[in-house]
């Protein structure tokens, strides 16, 4: 099997501001992986470059072996990014939500069967006529990922995609993150240590644009002879510092 | 031109589910022509004011709605900017040909569809108030606003591309009020002279309501109708590539 992510040195500079700072990172294909961290840690940065929203500054990276900045439209085509906002298309019901992503990836007959599939797996039915600013914040998010997931990336990129939720609706979204595992490599980047512990394959956890630790959460318990995330992720923290 | 189309189709969407739109591009204009139709009755036939006379208010109302045309895709464009959605589909494989026409060409259809209600309202009034209207004319007309809805489309997308969410509509508003003013929609503005017919010479308005009225009118004089028509069409091609290379721009200036 081989990486569908694999970066080396990558850096991001924003003036005087370095965002992140020599990340060096491979993610198998179908591997979950969090990037964990505080606010201004540099997951969305990240995540940015490898979708090609924004230029890295420096180094280099490749998406199922794809360089991101030779050919960024190459890259675009294999990936699906569900965004930190909720990104959707507000007087739009939730079925042409769909159907307009689908549209953009997907050529005609197959559009169809991936907005049906979509709506079967994310448990949409009910709302499929309903405008997704009617939504409840839970189901905006469950909306945006499937409109992520309709063009069948290889790679999926979901930024922080629980946060504000309830426990419930959360608990309810880790259920459909984990069904995709199957299908494709996700890149998840939150600051819930429950929810890397609970989904991720490996854990990168990082600190002012700096990889601190890689690994399963029992390779990091290891390594700091803690037990669980949140005391292993406030060791790694204090060692910091 | 398919991703195009798909998003013209939600812009489409987007802009008839909003009742706003609605109000100010649809009934706005019916509800102006009204009016001033009834000021017109109330005018003295000896004052020899022909300016609200259906035949002149059909086209200068034609053009003021395409004014809100330009109000509702800056408000557009300016929202998907600030949202996150344009962040998505950047990621996408559209492309900002994909983005400039997708804005524009659902606009510029209900920039022709309005003036195509605006006119028909024109004729009702016609019958009610025994004026005949020369309908060849008013067919031409929209044909002849075609131009001019390009027009009010790209400068609405260039300010929806330059300005915020809440700077937008204010701009909007300001090209609205000088556009009604120095177009000659309200006002004879050859006739008061000065430096607001300068001004209005100037701009494109003052064409663009001539080349509506004249097509009604069936007038097709050099200064009438043709250099009217060479002033709103050279208009129309040079802000529309101005919002296509400004909007490229800012995406690529987003993703640095």
């Amino acid at each position: 099997m081989g990486y569908a992510i694999k970066t080396e040195n990558l850096i991001k500079r924003y003036k005087d501001k370095t965002a992140v700072d020599g990340l060096n990172l491979s993610v198998k294909e179908g591997e979950l992986i969090a990037l964990l961290g505080v606010n201004g840690a540099g997951k969305t940065t990240t995540v940015k470059m490898l979708t090609c929203l924004t230029k890295p500054s420096g180094g280099k990276a490749e998406i199922m072996g794809i360089d991101i900045s030779k050919d960024p439209d190459g890259v675009k085509r294999l990936v699906g990014v569900s965004p930190q906002d909720t990104s959707v298309a507000e007087n739009l019901t939730v079925k042409e939500n769909l159907e307009f992503m689908a549209d953009i990836y997907l050529p005609g007959g197959k559009a169809d069967e991936a907005v049906a599939r979509a709506i079967e797996a994310f448990g949409l039915a009910e709302f499929e006529n309903k405008k997704a600013k009617l939504l409840s914040g839970g189901y905006k998010r469950k909306l945006s990922i499937a409109m992520a997931i309709i063009g069948e990336p290889k790679v999926l990129f979901l930024d922080e995609p629980t946060l504000g939720l309830d426990v419930l609706a959360r608990r309810q979204l880790w259920h459909e993150i984990e069904a995709l595992k199957k299908d494709m490599t996700i890149v998840l980047t939150t600051h819930y240590m429950e929810e890397a512990q609970a989904l991720a394959d490996r854990i990168v956890i990082m600190n002012e644009g700096c990889v601190m630790a890689v690994g399963t959460l029992a390779e990091l318990e290891n390594m700091t002879g803690k037990k669980g995330l949140e005391d292993v992720f406030v060791s790694i923290a204090e060692r910091m510092e | 031109m398919r991703r195009t189309m798909v998003f013209a189709k939600r812009n489409l969407i987007e802009v008839y589910r909003d009742p706003l739109s609605w109000i100010f591009c649809i009934a706005f204009p019916i509800v102006m022509l009204i009016i001033m139709s009834i000021v017109n009755s109330a005018i003295p036939k000896e004052a020899g004011n022909t300016l609200f006379r259906i035949d002149n208010l059909a086209g200068g109302i034609a053009i003021f709605g395409q004014m809100f045309v330009m109000l509702f895709t800056a408000i557009a464009v300016a929202k998907d900017r600030n949202g996150a959605f344009l962040t998505r589909l950047y990621s996408s494989p559209m492309k900002s040909g994909n983005f400039v026409w997708g804005y524009i060409f659902p606009m510029l259809l209900t920039a022709v569809i309005q003036a195509c209600i605006s006119l028909a309202a024109a004729v009702v009034i016609s019958l009610i108030t025994d004026y005949s209207l020369n309908i060849a004319g008013l067919l031409l007309a929209v044909v002849a606003v075609i131009p001019s809805a390009l027009m009010f489309s790209a400068i609405g997308f260039l300010f929806g591309t330059f300005f915020n969410e809440k700077a937008a509509p204010g701009i909007c508003s300001i090209v609205i009020s000088l556009g009604a003013m120095v177009g000659g929609i309200w006002f004879d503005v050859e006739g008061v002279g000065g430096f607001m017919y300068k001004l209005g010479r100037c701009l494109p308005f003052l064409y663009a309501t001539k080349l509506a009225r004249s097509a009604i009118s069936m007038d097709f004089g050099v200064r009438e109708f043709l250099i009217p028509l060479g002033v709103v069409v050279l208009a129309a091609g040079v802000l529309t590539a101005l919002a296509s290379i400004v909007f490229d721009s800012r995406m690529h200036a987003d993703q640095r």
